[in-house]
């Protein structure tokens, strides 16, 4: 076997120094009538041809396509080739959660950049060593803000969140007798101000809303934070598409208290949904009650400056069933991912990019509403998903589209009914003029309804 | 390796007008402008602006300062830093892996869903449990979905219960899963063999009695939901009693959950769904070296019994078989199964880190069933070779058989002053990263050493050689240690101001 070092005669030699004729005979502790009888029933070893060849052939099972306009949640982005060579480089991959600072000072400076940057994006003053994606993200920041409003413990959640993440929600809240989880309907495809205002109580200790929502449509967070401060309650913002950080203001600048969401936009491919990376920001007077691994400056022995792992004390490997949350390992070399990102990027080409693919997702929507059977549902500002009606047979436009390599955008219908027939559809840098023509040639083709 | 002592920040390099990434022309018309003036972006505080030169040589000097399982034995007991094969790195980056859209109709995503249910056949097989979920992110991940499974449990049986016992050995993330998880966490104490006590365990230093399993049992019965028990435990020791643990608690309902994350012990050589477990954790990026990136990704699959099947979160994976003529191969077809009324829900936004997935399968057709007890095999020799060559140097606080991992403890070296953070940062001096450091809490000054399969009997003498120059050192030069490390890039940091006057990103002077 390739992978283990030792031979025949340093096998013995080992077992000779322990003092046992056989390794089994190091099973000792494990009682007889436990162990194992016989071999595992599954193929024996594989040469790396053998495995490589194997792999491919799974990978070739799937489709591929010249253009994917489906985003919701998982968007393909360019990723510059710096960041797969630098990822690639072992003391990258390879190494543990930093616990020794003076022999890990590579990834605890890095995380101390990737804070500052998340900090930058969303415009808040503390953020952690990342999060697994975004409903888990969703998760951790609603038990933070219940734990942060003391007596309060009900937790709005708009509707124009995505539903996935509203389910990761749901199952996480459902162990908790005390905590209410309760919805906010949508109206014109953002936060319904009516319906908000009917459910905010003294018991809510926050509000969570898409920037940009589900639908891609702009939450006014400005608009949201009047209400919400003056329910006492914290403003969530939950990003899903975190290039909109480019577009958009910063949530924590535009009034929102805390904020979430998903960053695999930085430098990732949809991956069949992870890994991914999940982020959450918050102030500094509630800095003390994030959850996960957190990055702090300090200095050594002789001054020089250096990065620890800090605010331990919050932490489940110090305070157990007391800690803020469960979490350990968390997304580490996506966040190095994200960094690189970002980094290479810079403030212009963070900019560029978000105003291509806003530009990119314009033309998509009057080309697609220069269709007959296409046409609007609600008009709001939107980054680089928009929802549009379709008028014709769903299917038969799944199957034009697939016929000629193109993945359409997501049929609404499965998350809400009141969306039956309608169209999710993303553009992003990646598509050109032609893929968006030769996408409404297909349509414009697709059989009336029968 | 360390050619600078330091690397500026890279806000500190930042200089206007430099760019690391170049557009493509824009095609189209321009974006008009639809956002409210309010939220319009209006700049950053901190992005720097530099080329791509200079962002991959900051990395580059950045990784430098790292140790990685490249550089040698990475011995941090209970993490498993095993060697990782360039053969999963490869292809978990096929195209056809990291293109697929998690929300594409089932029909379009074949290949991921059969690599799915080709995973989860491997684990069912080496657990013995016949349930599996991929989804959980991590090994913390995967105990809240477990115990979560065990709620489902409870509530269908019509009777919520309150507690969850877990030893006094066990990792942090047990309790505060159980937390999480709505339940109130009771301890089990541990006997001097490392194991859980069945009996009352009465405190030599302050008298105190801590209740043992029995009476717990019997106190507390019908209100236990279950036990949270790492097996092997983290003192690398089987617990030899599982299989009566595990019946004591079923006689009162209660479930067994059994934290994996040292599963590496048991693959080939034991199956916990044959001694009692109902369900359990994988750490992928521990028996299944997928990499552990710094922290993560990992992936933390939950295997369960019969039972519980009916409440693994959404979806679950379905393989149907395809009508073929007489004679022919039959082939199959995979599916999502979303409707499951009684699951717990989803635990992750779409299916797990799946990247993750892809390189937990090489490993396993890598291995297959005889490299795999090959592998834990070696795993065991190798920690029971250091173990021997250790023992007299090192104080052995708890004798039992030691599986892939041995735990000393510093009461030697203590006599001199000396402690176990001390021995771990002049081991760095050595060019070796430390082993976990005090855990488990029940051995005092804990250095836990767990040095895989992936180290040859050469790289395992260096490092018993240094282990035991240290130990002489000890003796000889306590200060040194206490002084250590001095040929890292860094000293001792202060870590105690780093908590206190938190600085947690950098801020423009």
């Amino acid at each position: 076997m390739r992978y283990l070092p030792s031979s025949p005669a340093e096998d013995r030699a080992l077992l000779d120094t322990i003092g046992v004729a056989r390794a089994e005979d190091l099973l000792s502790g494990i009682p007889e009538p436990l162990r194992l009888k016989r071999g595992l029933d599954l193929p024996t070893q594989g040469s790396e041809q053998e495995v490589a060849w194997q792999m491919m052939d799974l990978a070739n099972r799937n489709t591929r396509f010249c253009a994917q306009f489906l985003g919701a949640g998982a968007y393909d982005h360019f990723v510059p080739s710096a960041i797969d060579a630098m990822v690639g480089r072992q003391e990258w991959f390879t190494a543990y959660t930093p616990y020794q600072p003076e022999i890990s000072q590579g990834t605890l400076q890095h995380l101390f950049e990737y804070q500052t940057l998340i900090c930058d994006l969303t415009g808040l003053d503390v953020t952690n060593a990342s999060l697994y994606d975004g409903g888990t993200a969703c998760v951790e920041t609603a038990l933070m803000a219940v734990r942060v409003q003391k007596k309060r413990h009900t937790v709005l959640v708009s509707q124009g969140l995505h539903p996935l993440y509203r389910q990761v929600l749901r199952t996480n809240f459902a162990p908790h007798d005390g905590l209410k989880l309760v919805e906010v309907g949508l109206k014109d495809g953002v936060t319904d101000l009516a319906d908000l205002q009917a459910k905010l109580n003294g018991d809510v200790a926050a509000v969570m809303v898409g920037y940009p929502n589900f639908l891609g449509a702009v939450e006014d967070l400005t608009a949201l934070a009047g209400p919400v401060h003056a329910a006492g309650a914290l403003l969530v913002s939950v990003t899903q598409e975190a290039l909109a950080f480019g577009w958009l203001e910063a949530p924590g600048k535009a009034g929102a208290d805390m904020a979430c969401g998903e960053a695999m936009s930085f430098g990732n491919k949809p991956t069949f949904g992870g890994p991914f990376l999940g982020f959450l920001a918050v102030k500094d007077a509630h800095k003390r009650e994030i959850p996960g691994r957190v990055v702090g400056q300090t200095k050594d022995l002789d001054g020089r400056t250096g990065y620890v792992l800090t605010l331990t004390a919050r932490e489940q490997h110090i305070r157990r069933d007391k800690a803020t949350s469960n979490i350990c390992s968390n997304q580490g070399l996506v966040t190095l991912r994200a960094n690189l990102f970002l980094q290479l990027a810079g403030p212009e080409g963070l900019k560029g990019l978000a105003e291509q693919n806003a530009a990119k997702a314009q033309h998509l929507r009057q080309r697609l509403l220069d269709l007959p059977d296409m046409e609007p549902v609600f008009d709001q500002p939107f980054f680089n998903e928009f929802v549009l009606r379709y008028k014709g047979d769903m299917a038969a436009l799944q199957e034009a589209c697939l016929a000629e390599s193109l993945l359409p955008g997501l049929d609404l219908g499965r998350f809400y009914p009141e969306y039956q027939g309608c169209i999710l559809w993303c553009a992003t840098e990646l598509h050109t003029r032609r893929m968006i023509e030769s996408l409404v040639e297909i349509l414009a083709r697709v059989p009336a309804t029968v | 390796m360390f050619l600078r002592q330091r690397e500026p920040l890279s806000f500190e390099r930042s200089v206007p007008g430099k760019r690391g990434m170049d557009l493509p022309k824009l095609d189209v018309p321009a974006a008009k402008d639809t956002r409210p003036a309010h939220l319009k972006r209006s700049g950053f505080d901190a992005l720097p602006e530099l080329s791509e030169v200079e962002v991959i040589r900051h990395f580059t000097r950045l990784s430098k300062w790292n140790y990685g399982v490249d550089d040698g034995i990475y011995p941090l007991g209970s993490c498993t830093m095993k060697h990782n094969p360039r053969l999963n790195e490869k292809v978990a980056g096929l195209p056809g892996f990291t293109d697929s859209h998690p929300m594409a109709p089932d029909a379009l995503v074949q290949g991921n869903l059969e690599l799915v249910f080709t995973l989860q056949e491997w684990l069912k097989e080496i657990t013995g449990l016949p349930g599996v979920t991929l989804q959980p992110s991590a090994g913390a991940a995967g105990e809240l979905t477990g115990v979560m499974l065990i709620r489902a449990y409870h509530v269908a049986q019509g009777a919520k219960r309150r507690v969850i016992l877990i030893p006094d050995s066990g990792h942090g993330t047990n309790p505060a899963t159980a937390a999480m998880a709505g339940y109130d966490v009771v301890e089990l104490p541990s006997r001097p063999d490392g194991t859980i006590s069945f009996e009352d365990v009465t405190d030599p230093v302050n008298g105190k009695v801590r209740k043992g399993l029995k009476t717990l049992v019997a106190e507390l019965g019908t209100e236990i939901a279950g036990a949270m028990i790492t097996n092997p435990n983290t003192v690398g020791v089987f617990e030899y009693r599982f299989k009566e643990i595990s019946d004591l608690l079923h006689s009162v309902g209660a479930l067994v959950y059994m934290d994996g994350a040292n599963m590496n012990a048991l693959v080939g050589v034991a199956r916990p769904g044959d001694f009692g477990v109902d369900v359990m954790h994988l750490n992928l990026h521990k028996t299944f070296s997928t990499p552990h990136g710094g922290g993560g990704p990992g992936a933390g699959p939950v295997c369960c019994a019969e039972k519980l099947l009916p409440f693994l979160p959404v979806p679950v994976v379905v393989r149907d078989t395809v009508k073929v003529g007489e004679g022919e191969v039959p082939k199959h077809s995979y599916r999502w199964d979303w409707n499951r009324p009684q699951s717990i829900g989803k635990v992750h936004t779409f299916f797990g880190n799946f990247g993750i997935l892809v390189r937990a399968l090489a490993y396993c057709l890598s291995h297959g069933s005889d490299g795999l007890r090959e592998a834990t095999l070696r795993a065991i020799v190798n920690a029971n070779y250091i173990r021997a060559r250790l023992k007299d140097a090192y104080a052995l606080h708890i004798d039992s058989p030691s599986l892939h991992e041995v735990v000393f403890s510093d009461t030697l070296q203590a006599k001199h002053d000396v402690h176990t953070l001390d021995i771990a940062k002049r081991l760095i001096d050595h060019g070796y990263h430390p082993p976990t450091i005090y855990f488990p809490l029940i051995v005092p000054g804990a250095l836990m050493i767990e040095p895989t399969e992936s180290e040859g009997k050469d790289e395992l003498d260096a490092f018993c050689d240094t282990m035991l120059a240290i130990a002489k050192e000890v003796e000889t030069d306590p200060e040194a240690l206490h002084q250590a490390p001095t040929l890292a890039p860094l000293r001792r940091m202060d870590e105690t101001t780093a908590a206190r006057k938190p600085v947690l990103r950098w801020t423009k002077a």
